[in-house]
C-alpha cells in the first residue's frame, strides 16, 4: 500500500481501476466503448427539422442519389423521440425557436445536433427583427454545415463528422460530456454575452447602438407602437 | 396611360428612386376616369367621397377613397350589379415614411366583367383606425390581421384582431413601419429569451386548444345496431 501512493501518476485510482474504473478507461471499458460507439454510429436515426432550401437538400441526401442509408441513417425519425440526431436544415425565426428546443429537449440521450445551412449556423443573410442568429443559441450544436444550401454531400460529411465524434466517446465520460439540466428548459443556451457576441459585428439590435451612439438612424420610437 | 418612371431598361439607369419620392399622392399620371367604366360610375355614385385617381404600370387604376367611407364604398363596388367585384385579391399596408400617411390598399378584382381596381385608404400615423371588410369578404380576414399586426392600423368590427404572423406577445411593435429598426429594438438576448418564454399553445385559438383537453363523447354502435352479418360467429 505503501508502494502504490508512492507511484506517480496518482497512486491508487490510477491502478485500482479494475474492470469497470473509477472513472478512468480500463481495458472492458474502452472494449465496451468501441462496440457501443460502433452500434451507436452506424444507427443514427436523423430528426429531420427542415424549414427552408436547405432541407429540400436534405431530402436529397437521403434519396437514392446520395442515399444516407449507406451509413446506417436510412429511418428519418419524425418523432424526437426515438432520433438520435437533430439536423436543423433552414432558418429559424424566433416563433419557432421553442419548438425547436422542444424537440431538443424531447430527444434522449445520447443525442446530436447538425446545424445546416448559413441561416441555421448564424441567421446567414437575415439579420432582422424576426430570426434567430444561430441556433446555437438555443440548442447546443455538434457540426456546422456551411453552405447556402450546402450540397448534400455536405451534409453527408457533416453527418460523418458525426460519426467520428462518436468514434471518439467513451462511457466514462460521456455524461459528463453531455450533461445538461432538465430544469432548464425553455431558456436560452447561450449566456446574454454570447448571443451578442454571435449576432455579428453590429452586436445588437439597432435601438441600442442608437442608444450608444454608435449609429445614427432616421427611426423615431414611438411608444404607443408596442401594443402588443 | 403610361408610368411617369421609364418602363423597360431606362429605370436602370435612373438608378434606384427613394421612397419618399413616391408621394401617396401622384406617383401615377393622372388618368380619365372614362378609360375604367367602374371609376367612372364610382366618382358618379360617390363624388367627393374619391379623392383621387390615378393610373400606374400602364393600365392599373388607382383610387384613393375616404377611409371614413370604406367599407360602404367597397361595399357597393362589391354589390352593384354593373361592378360586382367579388374577388378581394388582397389587403396590405404601404408605410412610406417621412410621416406620410399610412396605406391601406384593396386589391379587388370583378369575375364577372374581368376588371380590376385598386382602392387606396390614406390614413394619418395619429388615427390608424379603419372599418372592416371582413364582413364583406371573408377572405378579409387574415389579411387584415396581418395587416394590423405588421402596420398596427385597427380594423373596426373585424371578428377576430389579433396578430398573425409575429408572436401574440410581441412587445417591439409593428415590424414593417418604416420607423422600426430592422433589428427590433430589444437586443438580441432579450429577444431570444423572450422567444424562448413564448406558451405555444398561445399559437392555437381558444377552440382548437379545447379539442384534446375535454372528453370527446364518442359512441359506439352496438351490436343489435350493425350489420347482424358480420358481427357474428367468430
Amino acid at each position: 500500500m505503501g508502494l502504490e501512493s508512492n507511484l506517480p501518476g496518482g497512486g491508487v485510482s490510477a491502478r485500482s481501476g479494475g474492470l469497470f474504473g473509477s472513472g478512468s478507461p480500463t481495458f472492458l471499458t474502452s472494449k465496451i466503448d468501441f462496440l457501443v460507439n460502433w452500434a451507436r454510429r452506424n444507427s443514427l436515426w436523423p430528426m429531420p427539422f427542415g424549414t427552408a432550401c436547405c432541407a429540400i437538400e436534405m431530402m436529397a441526401a437521403f434519396a437514392s442519389d446520395f442515399d444516407l442509408s449507406r451509413f446506417g441513417m436510412e429511418r428519418m425519425s419524425f418523432s424526437p423521440r426515438q432520433a438520435d440526431v437533430l439536423i436543423c436544415a433552414g432558418r429559424v425565426p424566433y416563433k419557432l425557436a421553442p419548438v425547436l428546443r422542444r424537440i431538443w429537449d424531447q430527444m434522449p440521450q445520447p443525442k446530436w445536433c447538425v446545424s445546416m445551412g448559413a441561416c441555421a449556423s448564424s441567421g446567414g443573410v437575415f439579420d432582422v427583427y424576426s430570426m434567430v442568429q444561430g441556433i446555437d443559441t438555443i440548442v447546443p450544436v455538434d457540426v456546422y454545415v456551411p453552405g447556402c444550401p450546402p450540397r448534400p454531400e455536405g451534409l453527408i460529411y457533416g453527418l460523418m463528422m458525426i460519426q467520428e465524434k462518436i468514434r471518439e466517446e467513451s462511457l466514462t465520460k460521456h455524461y459528463e460530456l453531455r450533461t445538461e439540466d432538465p430544469s432548464i428548459v425553455a431558456r436560452p443556451r447561450a449566456s446574454d454575452e454570447e448571443v451578442a457576441a454571435l449576432s455579428g459585428p453590429f452586436g445588437n439590435s439597432t435601438r441600442q447602438n442608437k442608444l450608444a451612439g454608435a449609429v445614427e438612424t432616421e427611426a423615431t420610437d414611438r411608444p404607443r407602437d408596442r401594443r402588443p | 396611360m403610361t408610368d411617369k418612371p421609364t418602363s423597360g431598361l431606362g429605370a436602370v439607369d435612373e438608378g434606384p428612386v427613394s421612397s419618399d419620392a413616391n408621394s401617396p399622392q401622384g406617383a401615377g399620371a393622372p388618368a380619365n376616369p372614362d378609360d375604367h367604366p367602374s371609376v367612372a360610375a364610382l366618382m358618379e355614385r360617390f363624388g367627393e367621397a374619391v379623392l383621387h385617381h390615378e393610373v400606374t404600370s400602364g393600365d392599373q387604376h388607382v383610387v384613393h377613397i375616404d377611409p371614413a367611407r370604406n367599407r360602404e364604398i367597397l361595399g357597393w363596388l362589391r354589390d352593384d350589379p354593373e361592378q360586382r367585384f367579388n374577388h378581394l385579391a388582397d389587403v396590405t399596408g404601404v408605410d412610406f415614411g417621412g410621416g406620410q400617411p399610412l396605406q391601406v390598399v384593396y386589391q379587388i378584382w370583378s369575375i364577372p366583367y374581368r376588371r380590376g381596381l385598386r382602392v387606396k385608404c390614406l390614413l394619418e400615423l395619429d388615427s390608424l383606425e379603419i372599418d372592416s371588410v371582413a364582413p364583406l369578404w371573408n377572405g378579409a380576414n387574415w389579411l387584415e390581421r396581418e395587416v394590423y399586426d405588421l402596420f398596427g392600423v385597427t380594423f373596426r368590427g373585424h371578428p377576430d384582431l389579433r396578430r398573425i404572423l409575429m408572436p401574440h406577445d410581441y412587445a417591439e411593435g409593428h415590424p414593417l413601419r418604416k420607423d422600426f429598426p430592422l433589428r427590433g429594438r430589444f437586443s438580441r438576448a432579450e429577444q431570444t429569451r423572450r422567444a424562448l418564454n413564448q406558451d405555444v399553445e398561445r399559437f392555437y385559438i381558444p377552440e382548437e386548444r379545447a379539442i384534446g383537453r375535454e372528453p370527446q363523447d364518442v359512441t359506439l354502435p352496438t351490436g343489435s345496431e350493425s350489420d347482424e352479418g358480420s358481427a357474428s360467429d367468430g
